[in-house]
């Protein structure tokens, strides 16, 4: 290249860096250069409230390492905010070795997660570990906040809800509020607890008195939730898929190992509440589910393993499965094929008719001026 | 007198001696270059620019160089605790290419050290983790077992650390270690190898960063025509390229820095390269500046005011350190282009043109960058120099890699 090929490219270059710095001033948004107009379109789609920039939080993939999922790929709105199969997927190249509960009446659970792992109230730490597992969303704290901040919408919201610029703590602080407005709402059983006696069918109605009575299931399920928010072990059969499945073994092995399990390579079922006590009692318990939403929200138990209500119902019926620390709760129940027909049919009107989400669309990525962070 | 007094008494003692001793040492060390003169190719050297009113010293170009330290690179040494074996080499190919090696299984080492791209990525600005984009060049794996310090404004002391950094780093692999562990566990294959190479029951991640090491400790120049020139083969080069070496440890100062077998000094320079344009305009490198920020611990006034890549500042938080980056060999810089710590520069003429002016305009440029005042044919017989640094091609297919097994 001639010298004046060099002087001609360095032009280019300088003319280049020079409109990129005009056009990053015209989009900058938070500046006072910013035209009006932008601002108002902005205000419009900011969110207003910390329950609705958790709702946008909630389903944006920039929230996962590679930014390919996002909470509401496990918790989708449409399967009743789960994904509908036994074995969660979680993140890309990874398989999950446990069933994704819904969010449905999360916020209201004494405790949280399969192994109730959490108290009440600390759904910000359970957000927490579901953004930075490795086999979850595998984003680190600090770029999920640059990233976050790189989208003029979320810098506004953060503003004005919070008064600070995004910070780690307030979106878990967001996701939490908007996870805690997933509830129950508009239900047949809440109707006819709340005195509408035409809410349940007979048929229903026969197996809520199963429910609560030979079958006693309400030992458990019990409560505004149906679930006395208690560990039991049930002997509920592995999934076997846990091993046969090289992925999700690999995920069940770090996990134990990480919790300190020192028979982590050997071990072929889910110790559930038993990594955390380190109590031999303890293994194999796993944490009464809600039931309200129950009915949309198969497959069941903490690995999946029973696809529909009725077997569920008959592994009841059975006494449960075979653990040595089995709940002397459980005996076989000697119900009917009838009474487990009635039973289901009581189950099935367990759930919520929610009317769908909209997907909210998601705020992009803008240019900032360099050196105004 | 108090302690510090005593030791800045003692440091300027000190450095008095040291300079009488520099001193010292040029005398003597003048004759003897006088002494080695008249062998090979006699030329006349601009080395040393005498004064015009002394005579020219004419000695080889070939014994100037090896006076000055250029030449063959030796054998690499390995660590104490890594040394060489062919299965390790092997095992560490196949860690090299494996993208099981990153978070989502997506992208192995290979992805931005591409042995088609010079072992780089041939991007200004490299890719980095799905959903992220790098905020700086890809440099070569090539002689890369020769640095003591691994990045571009070292971050790393050796290449296992390198490698550490860079399968977890967040905006590189985003591996969890753990998740290796268990991922290579998985894979009878890579236990087998892992046993027969370490002795160990079960693959670690510590072996893992070994075995990789090893593997890109073979990756180093061959058949360099500078090197075969430098072993007496005067044709390795062409006359335009022995004047551009002569340039290059005479008028164009290069080999103040790019000194050495490996053309590095490895210190720190802040030579004043301009920004690259791509941060102004594209929001995924911005997130990756800001994050390196963060992630590197930079005072919260430096974090919200920064523009740039702050160089070895992130590790000494001196302000004297902002905008330094290591020396890069200049082995095989034909085939690692573009060019500097964020890719500014697409050809080596760029490059040539840059330090010709004198380098960037920074207020804490490297003194020694002055302009240089090279001919146009100065610079195109410096430029043809640089292309005789780099040796043949070394291309590697990528290896069959071991699956996972159900275990029993």
């Amino acid at each position: 290249m001639s010298k004046k090929g060099y002087v001609a490219a360095l032009l280019v270059v300088v003319v280049l860096a020079a409109s990129a710095g005009i056009l990053s001033a015209n989009v900058l948004t938070n500046g006072p250069s910013a035209p009006a107009d932008h601002k108002q379109a902005l205000a419009a789609t900011a969110p207003a409230t910390v329950e609705e920039l958790g709702k946008l939080l909630f389903f944006d993939t920039r929230l996962s390492g590679d930014t390919s999922i996002s909470c509401s790929t496990c918790h989708a709105p449409e399967n009743a905010w789960t994904d509908g199969i036994a074995l969660s997927a979680g993140y890309q190249s990874t398989l999950y070795f446990r069933n994704t509960p819904t969010i449905v009446n999360a916020g209201r659970m004494p405790l949280l997660d399969w192994e109730g792992r959490f108290a009440a109230g600390d759904m910000d730490s359970l957000v927490r570990d579901h953004l930075a597992e490795a086999h979850f969303m595998n984003v680190d704290g600090r770029l999920m906040v640059e990233r976050l901040r790189q989208v003029p919408v979320y810098e506004q919201a953060f503003q004005e809800l919070y008064g600070s610029d995004v910070s780690y703590g307030k979106v878990l602080n967001a996701l939490s509020a908007f996870v805690s407005t997933r509830n129950s709402a508009d239900h047949p059983y809440l109707d006819f607890v709340n005195g509408s006696e035409s809410a349940l069918s007979p048929e229903a109605r026969k197996g809520l008195e199963l429910f609560e009575g030979k079958a006693g299931c309400a030992q458990c399920h019990t409560g505004e939730l149906l679930s006395n928010g208690e560990m039991h072990a049930l002997g509920v059969p592995e999934n076997p898929e846990i091993f046969s499945e090289p992925l999700r073994h690999i995920t069940f092995r770090r996990f134990f190992r990480l919790l300190g399990m020192a028979d982590y390579v050997s071990l072929r079922s889910d110790p559930g509440l038993y990594p955390l006590t380190y109590d031999e009692s303890d293994r194999g318990k796993f944490r009464t589910p809600s039931l309200l939403e129950v009915s949309r929200t198969a497959p069941y138990m903490h690995n999946g393993v029973f696809a529909t209500l009725e077997d569920v119902v008959r592994f009841y019926n059975e006494g449960g499965g075979q653990h040595d620390n089995a709940d002397p709760l459980l005996k076989p129940l000697e119900l009917t094929d009838d009474e487990i027909e009635s039973l289901v049919a009581f189950l099935s009107v367990l759930g919520s008719a929610e009317e769908s989400m909209d997907i909210p669309e998601l705020p992009p990525y803008e240019q900032r001026t360099l050196g105004q962070n | 007198m108090n302690v510090s007094n005593r030791l800045n008494i003692a440091l300027v003692v000190f450095g008095l001696l040291f300079l009488g001793g520099a001193i010292l040492a040029m005398y003597l060390f003048q004759p003897s270059e006088k002494e080695e003169a008249a062998k090979d190719l006699p030329i006349t050297t601009t080395a040393t620019a005498p004064p015009p009113t002394q005579p020219a010293v004419t000695i080889s170009l070939r014994d100037e160089l090896r006076g000055l330290g250029l030449g063959p690179l030796p054998p690499v040494v390995m660590p104490a605790d890594n040394p060489l074996s062919d299965d390790k080499v092997e095992l560490g190919k196949l860690l090299f290419f494996d993208p099981r090696m990153s978070g989502d299984g997506a992208v192995s080492c290979a992805t931005c050290h591409t042995p088609q791209s010079g072992w780089g990525d041939g991007n200004a600005l490299s890719l980095g983790y799905p959903g992220t984009l790098h905020w700086r060049n890809s440099q070569t794996i090539l002689n890369s077992a020769y640095y003591r310090q691994l990045f571009w404004a070292g971050e790393s002391k050796s290449l296992e650390a390198q490698a550490k950094s860079a399968w977890t780093g967040n905006v590189a692999g985003n591996l969890d270690a753990a998740m290796a562990e268990e991922r290579l566990r998985q894979m009878p294959e890579y236990v087998r190898r892992f046993r027969e190479v370490f002795g160990a029951d079960t693959p670690s991640f510590g072996d893992a960063l070994r075995a990789v090491a090893a593997f890109e400790a073979t990756i180093t120049s061959r058949n360099v025509p500078f090197d075969r020139y430098m072993e007496g083969d005067d044709a390795a080069l062409s006359s335009g390229a022995q004047s551009g070496a002569e340039l290059f440890v005479g008028k164009a100062g290069c080999f103040q820095c790019h000194g050495g077998p490996l053309l590095s000094d490895q210190d720190f320079h802040n030579t004043g390269v301009p920004p690259n344009p791509e941060f102004e305009s594209n929001p995924l490198r911005q997130i990756t500046l800001r994050y390196q920020h963060r992630a590197r611990g930079v005072p919260e006034s430096v974090y919200r005011s920064a523009d740039r890549d702050l160089g070895l500042y992130y590790t000494t938080k001196r302000d004297e350190d902002k905008g330094k980056f290591r020396t890069p060999s200049l082995r095989e810089v034909e085939l690692t282009g573009p060019y500097m710590h964020n890719g500014a520069f697409k050809a080596l003429e760029e490059v040539v043109e840059f330090y010709n002016l004198g380098g960037g305009d920074d207020p804490a440029k490297d003194p020694q960058l002055r302009p240089l005042e090279l001919t146009e044919q100065e610079m195109t017989n410096l430029v043809e120099f640089l292309l005789s640094l780099t040796g043949d091609p070394i291309i590697i297919d990528p290896p069959d890699l071991p699956e996972y097994e159900v275990l029993p």
